[in-house]
């Protein structure tokens, strides 16, 4: 099975539930246009296509670029370096961001041009590259914990929160959500990779997460300072009026020179920062950087034919469902609404690659399955309880917003700490372009319908909310994760007798491999130093789970603990030395697990040059 | 567990299609295998257009056992009947002798057969060059290659914030006939500059057993014993 191929299958396992649930509504209940319905099927092909080309495109070209760029940032010499190297990544991906653009336009009409659409662009670029540069900061002096640093920022967001108005937290909300879009945020993804991968240690894997939820929390200081400062409290906005576009391919060649357009302004910052650097600093070889070439090519195809199908065919779609459920009873629109949640959260570009980078790094430990299925669980809630929202006007937006960050903060310190920085990169990735295309054309569809509902303040509502409950259900099964951990108990040590001397003949070296539990490789190579030997390398992987199998009821997941392999080529004199003085801390420094293999006796074993 | 089986002599290594790891290592156990450890790793492609773009990979798992001579030989069964290997592009198993040192008071090695011609050539190269190598290596004949990527060991560098510098590996695992060996060899040598320091070491394992392996595309061949 090669890449794209299993690409494309992924994609389709997410894109055929929808396809279907929104035929068999179509067939049913709801009485929809012919063009509008055909439309949809188009969109779906562009944009089973354009995911599928997207995701190829950013594993060839974010990925590396993100590698290199947290390189740069990680060895700078002075501290200054750092911040601003850091901060300037921020900004420029975030001053591109089509997604924002629209969105400083609709604040600047909706305010009646008091606030101009460039001074909230800026404003949020400068918000993001702050909080990128913090960020950043954070991960390479490993302190404050992720959580703490999180609480702080929380907290912050909580005492500004009382000084602004309803309108304003939407909008702040929506602002986050708006920022981390499909190109920015596999890139910060890739930098943490690269960052933490830079600095090693111990805390690696907690280290690889966590960027984009730092990152999402900036824009909605940015526009919450920007009322406090300007002194603007109210704004007041129609959406526009609802006019479906006719026609079937008209609406959907006409929409894509304006998507080019966008895309490929976003794609600019990330490129020519990469390029500036390439040319000055890392000097690649010509066949690397055409691979990365090639993938911002296919990245930028991609991502034009999946916005442009997902604007011109899911949009209207999204709006007429969402108008006639609602119109017909209150609890079918939340059950429809809970459907969308559970299927469209697995079609933000950004679900699949932070999905490809936890097996990553955890090498299986954390199974993508049960992220997938929490991720949909939470969305599913957050937007089914925007539809209560919505016919209800009783309950704000606030009500669930505060509880929900609450308790997850509070999670955070119970829970597993890799689950910490997943969980609140998945609410910064929840909030794609599928969620504020159909998902918000379903809400504001069905506000307008309800006499009750503001359009505005509630269609942003769905954003934030999308954007809080994964962040609660992620650090939720975190906490199980943590509950469920095995330790392992100190066990009878078998004698370790060697056979005196087995007498390495004739061979030049010897390999040993030592298998560990996850975190105590640079404990083997330390030791394995201190007795001749000159480097090693380090593989990571998941181990099998033992009788006490920790298991997660219900969906019968296993949990297996993860584990290192440190694979030495020592001097044949050494080895047995080596393996011998493993064996003897196996208790004290290993917790008990250790396993070493080494090719011994008459085996034989050649090694060419070593670096 | 079982008892029947106290010394680990060897180690069992196979290379599924991702997700199947897990299914094979209950197997191995079911048959009284200790444990195993699973690594994510990525298989090669063969087709044109796929090179064109990016060489690599088709994801796959790697999955180790210790294990006696016994119990390899099951496990090699197992793979055979359970997981099909009988059949191309199912996976590919092979054991190599390792001595296992927790009960290494007698060991009763070296009484195994060369198997049936095969090594396992193993070569660790900075992250992102694994794929050169296995180009390298289809060049002198070579089937495939799998690669994992690991790390090295940490070089404390100062720059303003203390880091521990973990240069990225690629480990590849390519399997060779003895005819074949040495020109494999030197074809890697050659065109990834190991003679030069830095670019990275390779070394020679023997095998005992494979399964799954085809060398051309009719015939079926199959590890010896049985």
């Amino acid at each position: 099975m090669n890449l794209l191929y299993a690409k494309g299958k992924e994609v389709l396992h997410s894109l055929v539930p929808l396809v279907l649930v929104v035929v068999v509504l179509c067939f049913t209940i709801i009485e929809v246009e012919t063009d509008i319905f055909v439309r949809f099927l188009v969109g779906s092909a562009m944009l089973l296509m354009g995911l599928t080309l997207f995701l190829w495109g950013v594993e060839l070209s974010m990925n590396p670029i993100g590698i290199y760029m947290s390189n740069e940032v990680a060895t700078s010499k002075t501290f200054f370096g750092v911040v601003v190297l850091s901060f300037l990544l921020g900004f420029l991906i975030t001053v591109a961001e089509p997604d924002l653009l629209i969105l400083g336009s609709q604040v600047e009409e909706a305010s009646g041009s008091t606030l101009s659409s460039t001074f909230i662009v800026y404003m949020v670029s400068l918000g993001v590259g702050l909080l990128v540069a913090l960020g950043v900061v954070r991960l390479l002096r490993d302190k404050p914990s992720l959580n703490i640093f999180l609480l702080i920022t929380y907290l912050v967001i909580l005492a500004l929160a009382f000084l602004v108005s309803e309108e304003f937290l939407a909008i702040s909300f929506d602002a986050s959500g708006a920022t981390t879009g499909a190109l920015t945020t596999p890139f910060v993804l890739a930098l943490t990779l690269g960052l933490s991968q830079a600095k090693g240690g111990k805390h690696a894997e907690e280290n690889s997460f966590g960027l984009v939820g730092i990152m999402s929390a900036g824009p909605i200081l940015a526009v919450m300072s920007i009322s406090f400062i300007t002194g603007q409290h109210h704004i007041h906005g129609e959406a526009s009026a609802f006019v479906p576009s006719t026609g079937i391919l008209a609406p959907i060649l006409e929409s894509i020179p304006a998507t080019f357009v966008e895309s490929l302004v976003a794609l600019f910052p990330i490129s020519f920062l990469f390029f500036l650097y390439n040319g000055f600093k890392f000097k690649l070889p010509r066949k690397e950087v055409m691979g990365i070439v090639k993938g911002l090519f296919l990245v930028l195809i991609g991502l034009v034919l999946f916005l442009d199908g997902v604007h011109a065919g899911f949009m209207d779609m999204g709006r007429v469902l969402g108008m006639q459920i609602a119109s017909m009873d209150t609890r079918l629109l939340i059950a429809t609404g809970f459907v969308f949640g559970l299927i469209v959260v697995l079609m933000e570009p950004a679900v699949h690659v932070l999905g490809i980078q936890i097996e990553e790094v955890t090498a299986g430990y954390i199974p993508l399955s049960l992220i997938r299925l929490t991720l949909s669980l939470g969305a599913a809630i957050a937007i089914s309880l925007s539809m209560v929202r919505i016919t209800v006007p009783e309950v704000k937006l606030w009500y669930f917003l505060l509880p929900g960050f609450a308790l997850a903060l509070l999670l955070s310190f119970r829970c597993n700490p890799v689950f910490v920085g997943i969980a609140f990169d998945a609410g910064g990735v929840a909030s794609g372009p599928m969620m504020a295309t159909f998902v918000l054309a379903f809400a504001q569809g069905a506000a307008s319908v309800v006499p009750t509902a503001d359009v505005l303040v509630d269609g942003f509502g769905v954003i934030a909310m999308v954007a809080m409950t994964p962040v609660f259900s992620i650090m939720l099964l975190g906490t199980i994760f943590r509950q469920k951990k095995t330790r392992h108990g100190a066990q009878e040590i078998p004698m370790v007798k060697m056979a005196a001397a087995s007498e390495e003949k004739a061979v030049d070296h010897t390999c040993i491999l030592v298998v560990v539990n996850r975190g105590f490789a640079a404990e083997v190579v330390d030791l394995a130093r201190k007795h001749g030997a000159a480097g090693a390398t380090i593989l990571h992987g998941r181990g099998s789970a033992e009788e006490r199998a920790a298991r997660i009821p219900f969906i019968n997941v296993e949990l297996q603990p993860e584990r290192e392999m440190v694979l030495l080529i020592t001097a044949a004199g050494i080895s047995s030395l080596i393996a011998e003085q493993l064996m003897l801390e196996r208790q004290r420094i290993f917790e008990g697990f250790l396993l070493v293999y080494s090719t011994g006796g008459d085996a034989f074993i050649k090694t060419y040059p070593e670096g | 567990m079982n008892t029947q089986e106290n010394t680990i002599d060897t180690v069992f290594f196979a290379v599924v299609t991702k997700g199947k790891a897990n299914a094979l290592l209950h197997k191995a156990q079911e048959l009284g295998a200790r444990g195993g450890t699973i690594f994510l790793a990525e298989g090669t492609t063969r087709s044109r257009f796929l090179n064109k773009v990016n060489p690599a990979h088709a994801h796959k798992e790697l999955v180790m056992i210790g294990a006696g001579q016994s119990l390899c030989a099951s496990l090699h069964e197992m793979v055979f009947q359970t997981f099909k290997f009988y059949k191309r592009r199912k996976g590919i198993a092979f054991s190599i002798p390792f001595k296992h040192w927790e009960s290494a008071a007698e060991n009763p090695s070296s009484n195994q057969e060369p198997g049936d011609g095969y090594s396992a050539i193993i070569t660790i190269v900075n992250r992102g060059r694994g794929v050169e190598c296995v180009q390298a290596a289809r060049k002198a004949g070579a089937r495939g290659g799998t690669i994992v990527h690991g790390h090295g060991a940490g070089i404390p560098k100062e720059y303003f914030f203390p880091l521990s510098i973990e240069p990225q590996k690629d480990m590849v695992i390519i399997l060779s006939k003895k005819e074949t060996l040495q020109s494999i060899k030197d074809s890697i040598l050659v065109s990834m500059n190991l003679a030069d320091p830095g670019n990275g070491i390779l070394f020679i394992l023997p095998v005992l057993r494979t399964s799954g392996l085809f060398e051309n595309r009719m015939v079926e061949q199959r590890g010896a014993g049985s």
